[in-house]
């Protein structure tokens, strides 16, 4: 996909950043400014947030989440401060030893300050590196949309994300990955609630202006003047109370986590003492639900070599797609606007406005990286990003890759019925498993033209 | 004992019951949405893949504006708007969501109906109607419910309950087609509504007096619109007041481009 907005603008970013190397290198290096947590710009244009609540939706995360250098954790959110101390902040180690500002040490060149996944290594990595502000992880033993528990959260540290760039750190002492984890949750919640915000902001009403005496200032027509209402908890209890319960509902869905945790049937798992004969017999089944039920092949190709669907994208990119193709159509508008001519007064007016609005969206796009399509993963190559264990892809199957076009076919939350059984989605597994060492000369039989003589 | 008791609870049950009815009176409000001006001519789907031979069998068209007769702007939602933590009074008539499902359907590669309306407690049914052609449905943009991308086979219906309301109607994708998309608006009360193919909607037995309306249509509310006498704000809100008894007819409302941010 080619998006002139951003092409142009790619070139003026790079433009720009020459243009900061020469001030920098022209005024020298002085002491730096302390990292700050950057808002989440996409989101307060596409929801419509006005300008005028930046600075206040940035000022009450301010209050509820700290800074980078110094974070902090609400009670309502069970976060760890020791871990979050150990891991914010610059990167240092004390004289015994104990090593601080791990986030900074590790993660941040990759997933930012902010943990938006906008570091400064982020452009050139494929795929980009997590943005955890929607709280959406792919690898994770639990229901699609259920937060990871923090086990999955530390086996993808441990590991690594295969495929990627993401390297284990299971050389770091356990403690280390345990504060990483929790900084990683601490990061999330603080997103989760940046977007929570802007629900709040959308649904304050304006207030009357009043007087010195708290009379309400009256226009000409003798109508109440009215004003914004500013985000401020402190000085308004109603907005602290919508704010607390909006946190107190998306902690529900982290604390939550470990009940929602999918346990496959005792009795349906396959023994390790199975037969050849009897795993190439499984294997054979799961082949062919993964042309036929299951449907696998749509997106996975015919020969599984993840040739199938390409033109979609994950959520985090289709969203900054979605933005994209959104200017574009803004522009387009505008110019047919302008191009049409005679305009009266209210249509003017309009078109003022959107030219303002389009600045502001261009504003944002120029930070934007380039979407990227969600490539279903070439099962014939043997790299399993969530973990080769029989279990890990048992998950994949039965709920699909959150925040991912990649469905689940177990059912979508406990007591619904699913697409396939569990006894069929551990033969899909044994299928998936067998596909890099299936002999070359056999995937030429699962050919679209062919594909009822495999069947 | 019990039995006396629960005898005399049933009787003041009932007793009581046409009182409440009585107690709180109800409206209605209408209107139609009509497009102002020349509507954008609708284009068909490009590159239609996979199962391009399946699709292609209905002309496939991109439905985000659709038009109807009369200029009618279909697929508009009006609903009412509640505060975080509001509810409303209900008629004794709505009270219970139907048991019913709301249903989804799968077919000829798009999704049928385009913009649904779901109760909280009310089973809302996803089906797929393409006889051996796989769809999912992907539903993540939710924000108060928890978010669901299933596989949708044919003949085993994929059925869900929502428990909590949304404040905007939320894109349902299907990946596989990317083309396809739907629109649902979960609510925890019975009081709103979809614009039909002439733009016509009705909400029925809202609680009489001033309430908050939101007119919402892809991709948000329809602002700077006049509605009767008052304007929507920039999210597509207008307060009016619904009375006793009446219907309130918004007549012929006109949407202008800037509305839909055309």
């Amino acid at each position: 996909m080619n998006y002139p907005t951003l092409n142009k603008l790619e070139a003026f970013t790079k433009l720009q950043g020459l243009c900061v190397l020469a001030v920098v290198l022209a005024a020298g290096c002085d002491t730096a400014e302390p990292p700050a947590f950057r808002l989440n710009m996409v989101e307060a244009v596409v929801r419509e947030t006005p300008p005028e609540y930046s600075q206040e939706i940035s000022d009450v995360l301010g209050a509820m989440f700290g800074t980078p250098d110094q974070p902090y954790a609400l009670a309502e959110t069970g976060l760890d401060q020791a871990k979050l101390d150990m891991a914010a902040g610059p990167a240092w180690s004390d004289k015994k030893g104990t090593n601080f500002g791990l986030y900074r040490k590790h993660c941040v060149h990759c997933h930012g300050v902010t943990g938006d996944g906008r570091g400064p290594t982020a452009r050139f990595l494929n795929p980009y590196p997590r943005d955890y502000r929607p709280a959406v992880y792919k690898f994770k033993s639990t229901l699609n949309a259920a937060r990871p528990t923090d086990a999955d959260l530390h086996r993808v540290l441990m590991n690594g994300v295969p495929g990627t760039a993401m390297p284990s750190f299971s050389l770091l002492p356990g403690s280390e990955v345990e504060a990483l984890v929790e900084y990683v949750k601490y990061l999330s919640i603080r997103g989760q609630m940046e977007s929570a915000l802007h629900m709040v902001v959308y649904e304050l009403e304006e207030e009357e202006v009043v007087d010195e005496n708290g009379e309400p200032r009256r226009d000409e027509a003798g109508e109440p003047l009215l004003q914004r209402t500013p985000l401020n908890p402190a000085t308004y209890p109603e907005q602290r109370e919508e704010i607390l319960s909006y946190l107190e509902e998306l902690m529900e869905g982290w604390n939550t986590a470990n009940e929602q945790i999918i346990v496959p049937a005792e009795d349906q798992i396959p023994g390790d003492d199975r037969l050849p004969e009897e795993v190439l017999a499984s294997a054979e089944a799961g082949r062919k639900l993964f042309y036929g039920k299951a449907d696998c092949k749509k997106c996975h190709g015919p020969t599984a070599l993840g040739d199938g669907q390409q033109t979609d994208y994950d959520n985090w990119n289709k969203v900054h797609h979605e933005f994209l193709v959104e200017i574009g159509r803004k522009s387009e508008s505008i110019v047919k606007r302008v191009g049409d001519g005679e305009l009266d007064k209210a249509a003017e007016q309009q078109l003022i406005n959107d030219r303002v609005e389009l600045a502001r969206w261009q504003g944002v796009a120029a930070t934007l990286y380039k979407p990227r399509n969600a490539i279903p993963r070439n099962l014939r190559q043997g790299i399993y990003r969530g973990g080769r264990r029989r279990i890990d892809i048992f998950h994949r199957v039965f709920t699909g890759i959150a925040g991912t076009p990649m469905p689940g076919s177990g059912p979508a939350s406990p007591g619904a019925k699913g697409t396939l059984t569990e006894a069929q989605m551990w033969n899909l597994v044994d299928y998936v498993l067998s596909l890099p060492y299936e002999p070359p000369s056999q995937p030429l039989k699962a050919l679209p033209v062919n594909v009822d003589e495999v069947l | 004992m019990r039995h006396v008791l629960s005898l005399w609870m049933a009787v003041l049950v009932t007793s009581v019951m046409p009182l409440c009815a009585g107690a709180a009176e109800w409206g209605s409000l209408k209107g139609q949405l009509v497009f102002d001006g020349t509507p954008p001519e609708s284009k068909s789907i490009q590159n239609i893949a996979p199962d391009t031979e399946f699709c292609s069998k209905n002309e496939l068209v991109d439905e985000t504006l659709v038009v109807g007769e009369e200029r009618g702007l279909a697929n508009a939602f009006v609903y009412l708007y509640l505060k975080k933590g509001k509810t409303v009074a209900v008629h004794p008539d709505l009270a219970e969501p139907s048991d019913k499902p709301v249903v989804l359907d799968n077919k000829g590669c798009r999704f049928h109906p385009r913009a649904l309306l779901v109760r909280t407690g009310q089973p809302f049914e996803i089906r797929n109607s393409d006889m051996g052609v796989g769809h999912n449905t992907n539903l993540q943009t939710l924000f108060s419910n928890p978010p669901f991308n299933q596989m949708v086979v044919n003949g085993k219906p994929e059925t869900r309950m929502f428990q909590k309301r949304e404040s905007f109607p939320a894109p349902a994708a299907c990946n596989i087609h990317t083309w396809m998309k739907a629109f649902v608006l979960i609510r925890d009360n019975p009081y709103m509504a979809v614009s039909d193919a002439r733009g016509n909607f009705e909400i029925k037995d809202i609680p009489a007096g001033p309430h908050e309306f939101i007119f919402w249509h892809d991709p948000a509310g329809m602002r700077g619109m006049a509605v009767g006498k008052k304007e929507t704000d920039r999210k597509g809100r207008v307060k009016l007041d619904i009375a006793a008894g009446k219907t309130l007819d918004l007549g012929e409302i006109k949407v202008s481009a800037s509305a839909l941010r055309l």
